[in-house]
């Protein structure tokens, strides 16, 4: 039944709708059935937040582009085997979240170090090289500029469990349901962690609030 | 009135901290730590959102177009991308594949010794030259209880001399392993006997019929 309705959405697709006007599901039936317009269209919807999300997880941009690469790979090759049971967003989000945690454990197992953070604290934690900037008071861009640097790096040194959710949270802007869905957590779960990434972060950044 | 704690999470939960409900509200006007802590939580979330947001770069899509080329050009091994449960059912259907194949082609048999030394000492029927000469039987009172015995033996009677002798007269059918049975047309009372399709395993299937012929294999469980 259900292959049924997505071979009609496909044809459906493939005929007098555009792809624009298409939902993603719809999109994702057209996939199914080879229509390449159909990915394109896919990625162009989310390569920017899933490129912005992984960014915001490695904080390092030519491996977040590889890795939204990969995303968008691995919809497509498993766009028969998609089940429509939440978003799509959801979906293409936990890929993306999956991709992304590997990364970070493979580098963790590499102990690749930051030239911003060779050093840890008593608790193990790393503490970031942060010297005093004794030079006159520079333009507003540049402070701007710093600020925005702060506040990625201190997305980058919070513990990877808490920094998928702030980020799927306060950066991509998704609800809570979407969240748990999308790490396979509860929802008290997903508003615990939350809360306390940002209880972390208001004293990393508490220069800028 | 609510605590302070279930005001700070309910700001802390709000889709828009800056948008609360008039009780919220009401209470952190009245109320210095959790009007800090809204304020808190506004600035952060505004720190966190103003954060600039990167974008793929220009050749973001033909890069993606060369390496699904790519991955579509490699032989494929959708199997082991297969969900657990096809895999497993596709494992057990082979499987049984291959022991049903080692069964017909009898590698499970146990070697055969000769029928000469495990034959018992029973009275060997002699041959009957015409039809409706004597049958001889050894422990067997009636002919068909040999042949309900087991069809497989009644398949081995075909390496019997005896047999082999008989089937040349084309009159009657000697299976003896334990005792023998004889049939001899038209004294077997009168009744055709006729073997239930073997189902079991992948013996060949044995035709009997008194009447007509003495043994012959018709074919195979499959």
């Amino acid at each position: 039944m259900a292959a049924v309705t997505h071979q009609a959405q496909a044809i459906e697709l493939s005929g007098s709708r555009s792809v624009e006007a298409a939902n993603d599901h719809e999109l994702l039936a057209a996939i199914r059935d080879g229509d390449e317009i159909a990915f394109q269209e896919l990625v162009r919807r989310y390569r920017n937040p899933i490129t912005n999300f992984v960014y915001r997880m490695l904080d390092d941009y030519d491996r977040a582009v590889e890795l939204t690469q990969e995303t968008f790979i691995r919809v497509y090759t498993s766009a028969s085997r998609y089940q429509a049971n939440y978003s799509f967003s959801t979906y293409i989000y936990r890929i993306a979240t999956n991709l992304a945690i590997s990364e970070l454990r493979r580098r963790k197992r590499r102990k690749m170090v930051s030239l911003f953070s060779p050093f840890t604290n008593d608790d193990g934690e790393a503490v970031e090289l942060d010297p005093p900037d004794l030079n006159a008071l520079q333009d507003e861009a540049l402070i701007e500029n710093e600020r925005r640097r702060a506040v990625s790096r201190a997305i980058t040194s919070l513990p990877q469990k808490y920094r998928a959710a702030i980020v799927l949270r306060d950066v991509e802007g998704l609800s809570y349901d979407q969240i748990a869905q999308t790490l396979k957590l509860s929802e008290g779960t997903v508003k615990s962690r939350i809360n306390r990434a940002r209880n972390l972060l208001k004293e990393k950044l508490s220069a800028y609030i | 009135m609510k605590g302070c704690n279930h005001i700070k999470q309910i700001i802390d939960e709000a889709d828009k901290p800056d948008q609360l409900p008039f009780e919220i509200s009401q209470h952190i006007a009245g109320c210095s730590d959790c009007e800090r802590f809204a304020g808190e939580r506004i600035a952060l979330r505004r720190l966190m959102s103003s954060a600039d947001r990167v974008s793929p770069p220009m050749n973001f899509d033909a890069v993606l177009r060369a390496r699904l080329a790519e991955v579509k050009a490699r032989p494929s091994f959708e199997w082991f991308g297969a969900p657990g449960y096809l895999r497993l059912a596709s494992a057990a259907a082979g499987l049984i594949v291959m022991v049903f194949a080692a069964q017909y082609f009898g590698l499970f048999d146990s070697p055969r010794t000769s029928i000469s030394e495990n034959r018992p000492k029973v009275a060997t029927p002699s041959a009957p030259t015409q039809p409706g000469e004597s049958l001889q039987v050894g422990r067997r009172e009636t002919p068909f209880a040999g042949i309900r015995q087991s069809s497989s033996r009644v398949s081995r009677n075909r390496q019997n001399p005896v047999a082999n002798r008989n089937r040349g007269t084309g009159s009657a059918l000697v299976a003896e392993d334990d005792g023998g049975v004889v049939l001899v047309r038209g004294q077997n009372g009168g009744i055709d006997v006729q073997m239930p399709t073997v189902s079991v395993g992948a013996q060949p299937l044995l035709y009997v019929s008194a009447g007509h012929r003495t043994v012959r294999n018709v074919g195979a469980s499959f």
